[in-house]
């Protein structure tokens, strides 16, 4: 294109730039959900490179200029990495079901509780305070690491990190709307070695987040009719439930990828899970598990008070036994189906011990 | 295990269980008991949890877990390794506010945006729309890559300043996708990457998170904000429209944040108007030779004039005066804050025209 006749004291316009642009011609159309992520994979802007070369954060199809700096410092620079194939889908998805803590639960049918029943429910409360945000902090210092190459697997995860903002809040408004308080923390997620916030990987980082960890309290928040005593609580648990849901969809579709495309980390992969099988029911970060604080506020939950604990420890036994049986679905789904064959999995073995 | 007793009898055939005997040893522990926080007119919000001691927001979070404010802490517990941690570094007093509200204001560029009415435009005007729309989507990854790399380093006690920047980057990645949308939905498609040197400005900037703000808000989101007002007014359909006053909107909450936060420190400590005046002053000064690359520049001239016959006299006009509008804004705020420093001492790009041109 060319600059029109020149004008007294107006500089010449350059526009050689206007030449110098991507693919040209793109008609992304929008279909019955609108124009989503998946209408503008289109030609070559929806060609994602297995390693990307892309050192500068420029946008996916954009033609690259020579002189640009190497400021974007990635890490996460291999598709099968972090890839998942329904991205776009759970994103869009995301933020169609975004939810407001403020004006979406019905607080006003919370009323007077028996003490022991608000303190079960304070200290549930507090533990999910205390654990949501791990699914916050994480998964958004790996989005800062991450080529915008693969920005649809990054678009899900910031969705997340909103997600899980919500769940620390709406759990700290519990606490704190029925006459009780915050109780004791419990130290879940702090800094150990096999912990989520240490990871140094980000399949071993979604395989402990994603697959067990909220795998786990996505059991519960599943159940939470059985242990929610108005509709604001049922409100809550449904709510962060179908968040949760979308977050462990993105860890299974994210190891069955991986799986697919990278046979030669299954063995390492495997290990992540032999590590999480081993926390399942031990481990502090599942409510359900035997960390006494949060396994008895779920059994005076569960049962209807405190004189009632037998009964809600029956539930939680059930429980237990449902997280595991949904964890060996999930790995089976991921591709990782052999290890309950194979002898290499602790889960039957696991299975006898949920009463414990 | 403690002592376990067995189990009632049961109907059904589950093989007896032992049921071991509770504790109980975390009942009636509390920091303050008896909190009953009643849902306002605008629902049960964040701020209004900020009532007795779980409102205290301490000078510095020692905790290095993810203690919940106003819980009784585990003792023992590994450290996670934050490193923002003196509440001098980061709080803002409105950002359980600004949080509520972009909660309440969420859109979805899939189905809020009324892409059926772009009609084909030029190819001028759909090159340069397409351009611009390449280096805001950049600027958004800028956004994303910052914010989430400081969110994870921020201490517990201070959530709510951790959970507005959770809304903060999911508007990032909404304005992300939103230009992305536009560029690839009318015959056009991605034009070339920016040079940006304030993209490599705010992305290097990690010496402190204050420091950070102030490029965040006072220099690109003041920026982006008062470009995305004149695009607005120089738009072609009612989905550009709906994508700049939805972005306008969020950016401002943003910049909100960046003054409210600024004040706040710069109130306490009074090295950090210099060390926040100098990151500025860097800012301004890279935005301004970023101005001489003439793509972005020629890009709006060309929007804003309607293609590129109205380019070079109506567009850079109407360029200038925005970069005049930015100047105006970005001064206001500094004069708010207390920052030293006026109009004259930027960068010659942002200096005033004389005398300003009525049209």
């Amino acid at each position: 294109m060319t600059t029109p006749a020149a004008d007294e004291n107006l500089p010449e316009l350059d526009l050689s730039w206007m030449n110098r642009r991507g693919p040209w011609d793109t008609h992304a159309k929008p279909g019955k959900y609108g124009l989503t992520l998946a209408d503008i994979q289109v030609g070559e802007y929806g060609e994602t490179p297995q390693q990307s070369q892309n050192l500068t954060g420029r946008s996916r199809g954009s033609p690259p200029r020579r002189a640009a700096m190497r400021i974007g410092g990635y890490t996460v620079r291999t598709k099968s990495d972090i890839w998942v194939e329904n991205a776009s889908f759970l994103y869009e998805e995301a933020l169609q079901r975004q939810w407001s803590s403020a004006t979406d639960v019905p607080w006003e049918t919370i009323k007077p509780l028996p003490d022991d029943v608000e303190q079960a429910q304070c200290q549930l409360a507090t533990f999910l305070t205390e654990v949501e945000f791990v699914a916050g902090d994480v998964p958004a210092r790996w989005i800062s690491v991450t080529t915008p190459d693969y920005f649809e697997a990054r678009q899900v995860l910031l969705a997340q990190v909103m997600d899980e903002s919500r769940h620390m809040d709406v759990f700290r408004k519990r606490a704190l709307a029925n006459g009780g308080g915050l109780m004791k923390a419990t130290g879940a997620t702090a800094g150990f070695v096999g912990g989520i916030d240490l990871s140094r990987d980000f399949t071993e980082m979604s395989s402990r987040l994603h697959i067990s960890g909220e795998g786990a309290v996505l059991t519960i928040f599943r159940m939470g009719e059985l242990m929610a005593y108005n509709d604001a609580e049922k409100a809550i648990y449904r709510l962060c439930a179908q968040d949760e849901a979308r977050h462990v969809a993105f860890g299974v579709m994210h190891l069955r990828y991986m799986s697919q495309k990278a046979p030669e980390r299954r063995e390492e992969i495997d290990t992540y899970l032999d590590e999480a099988e081993g926390g399942m029911l031990t481990d502090a970060a599942n409510p359900a598990g035997r960390l006494t604080q949060t396994s008895e506020s779920l059994c005076i939950l569960l049962g209807g008070g405190r004189d009632k604990f037998d009964e809600g420890f029956r539930k939680i036994v059930a429980i237990r036994r449902r997280q595991l049986q949904e964890y060996k679905k999930r790995v089976i789904s991921a591709g990782f189906g052999e290890r309950f064959e194979n002898g290499r999995s602790r889960l039957n073995e696991l299975m006898a011990q949920t009463a414990a | 295990m403690a002592k376990s007793k067995p189990s009632k009898k049961t109907t059904g055939t589950p093989p007896p269980l032992e049921i071991p005997e509770p504790k109980f040893n975390w009942m009636n522990q509390s920091r303050q008991w008896g909190t009953r926080v009643s849902p306002g007119k605008s629902g049960l919000t964040l701020d209004s949890l900020n009532v007795g001691i779980y409102g205290e927001v301490p000078p510095r979070w020692t905790d290095q877990g993810r203690n919940p404010r106003g819980a009784i802490p585990v003792k023992g517990a590994l450290p996670i390794g934050y490193s923002v941690t003196e509440k001098i570094g980061l709080w803002a007093p409105m950002a359980a506010e600004l949080y509520e509200e972009a909660i309440q204001r969420r859109w979805a560029p899939a189905t809020d945006v009324p892409w059926a009415s772009i009609q084909a435009l030029p190819d001028d005007v759909e090159t340069a729309i397409c351009q611009v729309c390449t280096e805001i989507a950049q600027y958004a990854n800028v956004d994303i890559e910052v914010l989430t790399n400081w969110q994870h380093r921020m201490s517990y006690g201070y959530h709510e300043v951790k959970q507005f920047l959770a809304t903060a980057s999911l508007d990032a990645a909404r304005r992300y996708e939103a230009f992305r949308k536009r560029a690839l939905t009318n015959g056009g498609g991605l034009g070339l990457e920016p040079m940006d040197q304030v993209n490599r400005f705010l992305l290097e900037s990690r010496g402190g998170w204050t420091e950070t703000v102030a490029g965040i808000a006072l220099v690109r989101g003041l920026f982006l904000s008062t470009m995305c007002e004149y695009l607005f007014r120089h738009s072609y359909n009612d989905a550009e429209r709906a994508i700049y006053s939805y972005v306008i909107q969020d950016v401002s909450r943003l910049i909100a944040y960046g003054v409210d936060h600024l004040r706040y420190c710069m109130a306490r400590d009074d090295e950090k108007t210099s060390t926040v005046a100098t990151m500025i002053a860097i800012g301004l000064g890279l935005m301004a030779r970023d101005l001489r690359d003439p793509v972005l520049r020629e890009a709006l001239a060309i929007v804003f004039g309607g293609g590129i016959a109205g380019a070079r006299r109506e567009g850079m006009s109407v360029f200038l005066d925005f970069l005049e509008d930015f100047r105006e804004r970005h001064v206001a705020l500094r004069r708010w804050l207390n920052l030293p420093g006026d109009a004259m001492s930027m960068p010659r790009a942002f200096r005033p025209r004389e005398p300003r041109q009525a049209r």
